[in-house]
């Protein structure tokens, strides 16, 4: 259970990337999604205690980020957006330099590194050195660090970003073995849902929505989008297209006057909650 | 507060992160040889072998510095590209066991240049097992202090590519102009007492008194030994364990 109290950073640059953020986190999995630069590296940066906030604290299973780090850092695991392996080791060896820093013998930590390489199927590598693994076999490692540690609370931040279709999926079976409590960030709306039973939506620093995917969308309930290619009046400008949501009964109306009508899906929040960037 | 080290992960970066890696990236071993192996090659002819122990004695020195200069790199790469080092502050160690472990797996990364290095030494009959002891002493104090130095710098970037122009402006201060390779005396005073801002200077004028190449200098001594504490803890400080 994470619980976050007034959370806010200001960066040196004067960016505020987190806005008093309050909110608790209480399922067991738990995806944070939002577009680039809303603020979710910040926060997981924040509350796995490699950034201090600027003001506003949180607790971690009832342990404080300001003053409790080193029993906080016992029992969570964070694997940070972009983490790449050494190029020279190899899986088994990442493995073992993680777990003898989360206190490990080398003997237990041989054993854990054996089952989770087994189990993100990464066996078969294990003394290849990371240089010569597939894009999507190098983040099935990094899954495979946050298995191996047993930690009560695991937070995997874009943990898919970048990868083909594929190798995707195998990185989301991997995660889906984690016994842990898991809190990963994620621009795949698919992959909230395929992985998490709570969805946070943020963006521009705040949180705006909180919930099951259904919940966090009840407020399309019944509607459609609407899009066009062209500007339209009171229209929202959205990545290029112009939108709107109607009632899904008044759609064939728009159909007939020839525009596109789309399901609603969690994309909507970013069409919805986006702020535009005007180029 | 009690000083509690995390002896295995600095024993297993060592092991796997400086031992290995001298087997499966070699060409990297080679290149921190190649300034220690040209100097000693070019000092031997062209003072025709009477400053070739300068040269020999210096290279134990320099292959230090050379390896520090490049873990300023290698430290800024783990944590800015790599991101390794921030998926280890969520772990039990500390600070210092980070920069400690990184420490022994340069030390043995460095290993195939002093073995060469000693080698030569013995052939020319240089060691005796003071000696050898307190040259050792004076690479591992020069090990702590310039890397503690690289991780200062990897510390303060926040691109990996400013710090190729700032490591090779250091490698002039920490491994050319020091006395490495040639007799400190020839230094007027006071631009050895500038210099010995870097460790480079103090740790060659005590090797060379200890090899009775020169006269020796016990201001020098402790001038090490406090810039090894001093750069320590600034390394400390400056390492952006948790960032603010
Ligand atoms: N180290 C930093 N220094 C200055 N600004 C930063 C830093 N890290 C992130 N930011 C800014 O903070 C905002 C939030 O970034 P981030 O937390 O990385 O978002 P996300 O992970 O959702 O993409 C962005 O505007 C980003 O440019
Ligand atoms: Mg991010």
């Amino acid at each position: 259970m994470i619980e976050i109290y007034g959370l806010n950073k200001i960066y040196d640059n004067r960016v505020e990337a987190l806005k008093k953020i309050t909110a608790k986190i209480s399922k067991k999995r738990t995806a944070i999604i939002g577009r680039n630069g809303a603020g979710k590296t910040t926060l997981i940066r924040i509350l796995s205690t490699q950034l201090m906030p600027t003001s506003g604290y949180a607790l971690i299973n009832g342990l404080n980020i300001l003053k409790d780090e080193e029993e906080i850092r016992k029992k969570v695991s964070c694997i940070p957006q972009e983490a790449r392996p050494v190029g020279l080791l190899t899986p088994y060896e990442h493995i073992l330099i993680y777990l003898t820093a989360r206190g490990y013998s080398f003997k237990n930590a041989s054993e854990e590194a054996r089952k989770a390489l087994k189990e993100v199927n990464l066996w078969e590598n294990r003394n290849t050195p990371a240089d010569e693994l597939s894009g999507g076999m190098k983040r099935k490692l990094f899954v495979a660090m946050a298995l191996a540690s047993n930690a009560e609370l695991v937070f995997l931040d874009e943990p898919t970003t970048g990868l083909d279709p594929l190798s995707r999926l195998e990185v989301w079976t991997a995660i889906k073995g984690l016994g842990s409590d898991l809190v990963l960030t994620t621009h795949y709306m698919e992959e909230a849902q395929s992985l998490a039973d709570e969805l946070i939506f943020m963006e521009n620093g705040t949180i705006i929505k909180q919930g099951t995917a259904e919940e966090v969308l009840s407020e399309f309930k019944g509607k459609v989008r609407i899009e066009s290619r062209k500007p339209v009046d009171n229209w929202k400008k959205a990545g290029g297209l112009y939108i709107k949501y109607v009632d899904s009964e008044e759609a064939h109306e728009y159909v007939k006057m020839g525009y596109d009508v789309k399901q609603i899906t969690l994309e909507d929040l970013f069409f919805k909650y986006g702020v535009e960037i005007e180029s | 507060m009690v000083l509690k080290l995390n002896l295995r992960f600095i024993f297993a970066m060592g092991l796997y992160y400086g031992l290995y890696t001298i087997t499966r990236g070699f060409s990297y071993v080679i290149a921190s040889m190649s300034l220690p192996l040209t100097m000693l090659f070019l000092i031997g002819i062209i003072s025709r072998g009477y400053l070739l122990k300068y040269a020999v004695i210096g290279g134990f020195i320099s292959l230090i510095s050379t390896n520090a200069l490049s873990s300023a790199g290698d430290a800024s790469f783990l944590r800015l590209e790599l991101k390794f080092q921030d998926l280890l502050v969520t772990t039990r160690i500390t600070r210092i066991d980070y920069m400690l472990g990184l420490m022994l797996s340069y030390l043995f990364f460095s290993l195939p240049g002093i073995v060469i290095y000693a080698v030569i030494g013995v052939v020319l009959n240089l060691f005796t097992a003071f000696r050898a002891f307190v040259l050792f002493l004076i690479m591992l104090s020069l090990l702590i202090s310039e890397t503690s130095l690289a991780f200062m710098i990897a510390g303060m970037m926040k691109h990996i590519r400013n710090v190729w122009g700032i490591v090779s402006i250091l490698s002039i201060i920490l491994s050319v102009i020091p006395p490495i390779f040639y007799p400190y005396t020839y230094l007027p005073k006071y631009v050895l007492y500038i210099l010995s801002i870097s460790p480079a200077t103090p740790g060659s004028v005590i090797a060379q008194g200890v090899f009775g190449m020169q006269p020796f200098n016990y201001v020098m001594l402790i001038i090490l030994i406090a810039e090894t504490a001093f750069y320590f803890v600034l390394g400390m400080n400056f390492i952006k364990w948790r960032e603010s």
